[in-house]
């Protein structure tokens, strides 16, 4: 049961994570600097839960605003250029913000024993939740209730005048700047609420794994977190889930009785993705697709007609399959 | 000495810098036809370092010729890539070609750590000892990486500018659509130039290998990032501003090395890079700032 709990736990962050980049990608800017804000994220709110003995709520707040104030930071030069110049700033900056914990020593002595980020070593003992007795599937419902806000919050955000202003800087910039749009304010602003996101999101990170160091937020984690929303596509927020849920739930965790294959097989099918699917898993095409297939399912005019010729089908496929196991069964002289 | 040492260390570095510009010239070359990025790049060069090993084992040919068949091992890597991550790919979905790079990036890092059991491979010296000169000691090996690199540069700018081929090359960078109504290709430029980088990456992949004695998995990450700062540095799409970055870089690497260590080395490598982002966007040789 903590296996899947822990997987709930994994899905959960790595789909703030994604989040984080969707809004970014929303203006058309390929980030791959997440995992150093997710990184600055863990490591402020880890120190101020530790070190500081703050709450947690407060911790993961400032933690994100501390990811947000520099993703805001790293914005104004790295958006001056823009596209793949952007994809390496973004790197570059992910890169050293690793490194930069990787020589981060800041210890106290605490009840006898030394605490806080130690370099290479990396930052032990964040036990806010076992010494707050917190329960994994609490921990769980946390997560996901952080997940479900974040989630509603862009969904209405989409749906709002801003969606519209990310989204036309992203089709069209000149067209987006000429109906009076400030391209940098727009970009900037979206680094910054991505930051923050991905901050809380390593905020949870380090505090449900309870020990973090900067292998945890490398170059792959970055990639992972525009590998989401590409994956899933850009038409609404629940691509990206989908797509968390398809890598960390299915090739990751799905896909681990194919041993050492499996890391294979995960590349290979990105690739074969990207080229049979080049707009997402759920693009808008494919959205709006089943949006009125579903509608027409519920429509009881058109949709009886539908429904029952489906469910015969299925009906059908039933049959076989039970005639299919009866034979089996037969081979077998059970 | 201080002096000295710290004049060793530039030496050194711009020795070696000579691969991080084949590999910068590798993405700035993709990036000029396709303006595209190519993520697999650094990855299929350590691949074909180690294609080439494993075909000069099985023939059983002298060490030398590992740079050989590590640059037609990069070739057919180079070939691949287009295939598999942009053939079938619309161009006008960006971020697509950009994810299935790096899904075949992580495909090939995956490969090679599956092949190798995760070890590191020893990989043949062509040539070793020093040559003083003064107070001053000139690595062999490091001499011989950046004869041979700068010899297939000289044969890439032979190709690209002297030969029709290069002549296509250049059109289609200029002007896809205007080469295309000159009755160009555009499909077989843009998979002869995967192939003559991928050869390129190949060569760069085989000499970082005999410089630093053996190869790993663990070289594609950085290869990848070095690289990509190279090319954004020199200005993306610029031969010439590829080489000179390369050297810029591994010259600057090694004097942060000297001066603050090895694990803080590569931050100032990509602070250098926003030096360059704020006071030159368009990088030392680039065309236009910000170009998409």
């Amino acid at each position: 049961m903590d296996f899947y709990l822990g997987l709930l736990q994994i899905i959960g962050v790595h789909t703030l994570l994604g989040l984080s980049a969707y809004v970014v990608l929303l203006t058309g800017q390929v980030s791959l600097a997440q995992a150093g804000f997710m990184a600055i994220g863990a490591y402020v709110s880890a120190m101020l839960t530790v070190l500081a003995k703050w709450a947690l709520v407060p911790a993961l707040l400032t933690g994100g605003a501390a990811a947000a104030a520099v993703a805001c930071l790293v914005g104004f030069p790295a958006l001056r250029v823009r596209g793949l110049m952007l994809v390496v700033a973004t790197l570059a900056f992910g890169e050293a913000v690793r490194l930069f914990f990787f020589n981060f020593d800041y210890q106290i002595a605490m009840g006898g024993i030394k605490v806080g980020p130690l370099g290479g070593e990396g930052f032990r003992q964040i036990r806010y939740f076992p010494e707050n007795g917190w329960t994994t599937f609490q921990v769980m419902v946390f997560i996901w209730l952080t997940v479900g806000v974040v989630m509603t919050a862009l969904w209405w955000m989409d749906r709002s005048r801003v969606g519209a202003v990310l989204r036309a800087v992203g089709e069209d910039e000149v067209a987006a700047q000429s109906a009076g749009l400030n391209l940098t304010a727009v970009k900037v602003s979206a680094m910054t609420l991505g930051g923050f996101i991905a901050g809380v999101a390593g905020g949870l990170y380090a505090h449900y794994t309870t020990h973090i160091e900067q292998g945890n937020f490398n170059v792959l984690v970055a990639t992972f977190a525009i590998a989401y929303p590409i994956l899933g596509g850009l038409s609404n927020v629940f691509g990206t889930l989908a797509a968390v849920v398809f890598i960390q739930g299915f090739l990751i965790e799905g896909l681990r009785f194919l041993g050492d294959w499996r890391n294979l097989l995960f590349g290979a099918l990105i690739v074969l993705a990207m080229n049979v699917r080049p707009g997402g898993l759920l693009d808008a095409q494919t959205m709006s697709k089943g949006l009125s297939a579903l509608r027409r399912l519920l429509d009881p005019a058109y949709g009886s007609a539908a429904a029952r010729q489906a469910i015969d089908g299925l009906k059908d496929a039933g049959a076989m399959f039970r005639r299919l196991i009866a034979k089996w069964k037969g081979a077998f002289g059970a | 000495m201080l002096f000295i040492d710290l004049l060793q260390s530039i030496a050194d570095g711009l020795l070696f810098g000579a691969t991080y510009s084949l590999i910068g010239i590798g993405f700035t070359l993709v990036f000029g036809v396709m303006h595209k990025i190519n993520m697999a790049y650094a990855a299929a060069s350590v691949a074909g370092a180690y294609a080439g090993l494993t075909l000069l084992k099985l023939a059983g040919l002298p060490p030398l010729l590992v740079i050989i068949m590590a640059c037609l091992a990069g070739a057919v890597f180079g070939l691949l890539t287009y295939v598999l991550c942009f053939w079938l790919i619309p161009l006008s979905h960006p971020l697509a070609t950009l994810m299935s790079t790096v899904g075949m990036l992580l495909l090939i890092d995956e490969i090679v750590v599956h092949l190798t059991a995760g070890m590191p491979v020893n990989y043949p010296t062509v040539m070793g000892g020093m040559v003083s000169l003064g107070s001053f000691l000139l690595r062999g090996d490091l001499m011989f990486i950046f004869t041979i690199a700068v010899l297939a540069m000289a044969a890439l700018m032979y190709l690209i500018y002297r030969t029709r081929l290069g002549l296509a090359t250049r059109a289609v960078s200029q002007q896809p659509v205007a080469a295309q109504l000159c009755g160009m290709r555009l499909g077989q430029v843009n998979a002869l130039t995967f192939t003559i980088s991928g050869a390129l990456g190949g060569i760069a992949g085989s000499l970082i290998g005999s410089a630093v004695g053996l190869l790993s998995p663990l070289l594609i990450a950085p290869l990848t990032v070095k690289g990509l700062i190279v090319t954004v540095i020199g200005g993306l799409g610029s031969i010439p501003g590829a080489i000179i970055a390369g050297l810029l870089v591994g010259a600057a690497e090694n004097v942060f090395q000297f001066v603050r260590g090895v694990t803080e080395r590569d931050i100032y490598v990509m602070l250098l890079l926003f030096v360059f982002l704020v006071f030159r966007p368009g990088g030392i040789l680039g065309a236009d700032p910000g170009r998409n």
